[in-house]
């Protein structure tokens, strides 16, 4: 995959997950819903895993200074391709 | 407490400049239906919130709304890249100029800047919750406004994903308004406010 593609998988993954998320919020016991999130979380940490490798740290707990400082940020016109 | 993700939830990449559109979609950042207002709404208002599902709730959408507020910002942000003085005169960019250069102030279209008197927190669950019904729906409404007034296709796409999270977000605390009614008094649930009277509910 090329950044592009990882950034789309990713941002989807993490989308389907934070939807569910919600959706548990006011539906906590649904395990359909639980299972779902639960297949989806897996894919997530993969496509996650590979975008820190390739686009650079997504969180300040994986990474300070020179390697967080990196540009573009996320506003940045340049971080679409990473 | 809150901790970035250096992402964003959305990507935003516009092509062309055009500072007259920016100063349209800027009221989503600081107007009164805006994701600045609907961020601090909720995070203000889930204190008062009883039970962990709206607890949770609150949280979370308001949560997300930070991340909205980041990607309205861009998308300002990419508008008014690289404009000439000549462009910023002519694209009417010179009123927002003279106070704010190009960086990126919370203020509606109008050129009023944000202010808190365009929400509440109430301390009363039902009266926060059909609040937040509400400012979905006028978010939703500016939104489709933006659709009306811009044909930039780079855009138009960060808006239609703008305007289903407040769709999503309207159906999330309609069942959140009905959780708390089911767990209110079955014959009047106005009759107390369960963020507030002890012993509320059937």
């Amino acid at each position: 995959m090329n950044k592009k593609e990882i950034l789309k998988k990713l941002s989807a993954a993490e989308f389907a997950l934070w939807d569910l998320h919600l959706y548990l919020d006011t539906h906590p016991g649904d395990l359909t819903a639980v299972g779902l999130y639960n297949k989806y979380h897996k894919k997530y940490m993969l496509l996650r895993e590979e975008y820190e490798a390739t686009c650079g740290k997504l969180s300040p707990r994986s990474a300070q200074g020179v390697e967080w400082l990196k540009d573009p940020w996320p506003w940045e016109k340049g971080w679409c391709d990473c | 407490m809150f901790m970035y993700e250096k992402k964003l939830q959305y990507p935003v990449k516009i092509a062309t400049p055009n500072a007259k559109l920016a100063q349209v979609i800027i009221t989503q950042f600081g107007g009164p239906d805006g994701e600045l207002g609907a961020s601090m709404r909720y995070l203000s208002q889930r204190f008062a919130m009883p039970w962990g599902e709206l607890k949770g709730l609150l949280t979370d959408i308001g949560t997300e709304e930070l991340s909205h507020i980041e990607m309205v910002c861009a998308v300002v942000y990419q508008l008014t890249r690289n404009l000439s003085i000549d462009e910023i005169k002519r694209q009417g960019f010179d009123k927002y100029f003279v106070d704010h250069t190009t960086g990126i102030y919370p203020v509606a279209a109008s050129g009023e800047p944000w202010t808190a008197a365009t929400i509440q927190s109430t301390g009363d669950v039902i009266a926060d919750l059909s609040e937040d019904l509400a400012a979905e729906q006028k978010a939703r409404k500016t939104y489709d406004n933006i659709l009306r007034l811009s044909d930039d296709p780079d855009v138009n796409d960060v808006i239609r994903f703008l305007r289903a999270r407040e769709i999503v977000h309207f159906q999330r605390f309609g069942e959140g308004l009905r959780f708390v009614t089911d767990k209110l008094d079955c014959k009047n649930y106005y009759a107390c406010n369960p963020g507030f009277d002890k012993n509320c509910g059937c």
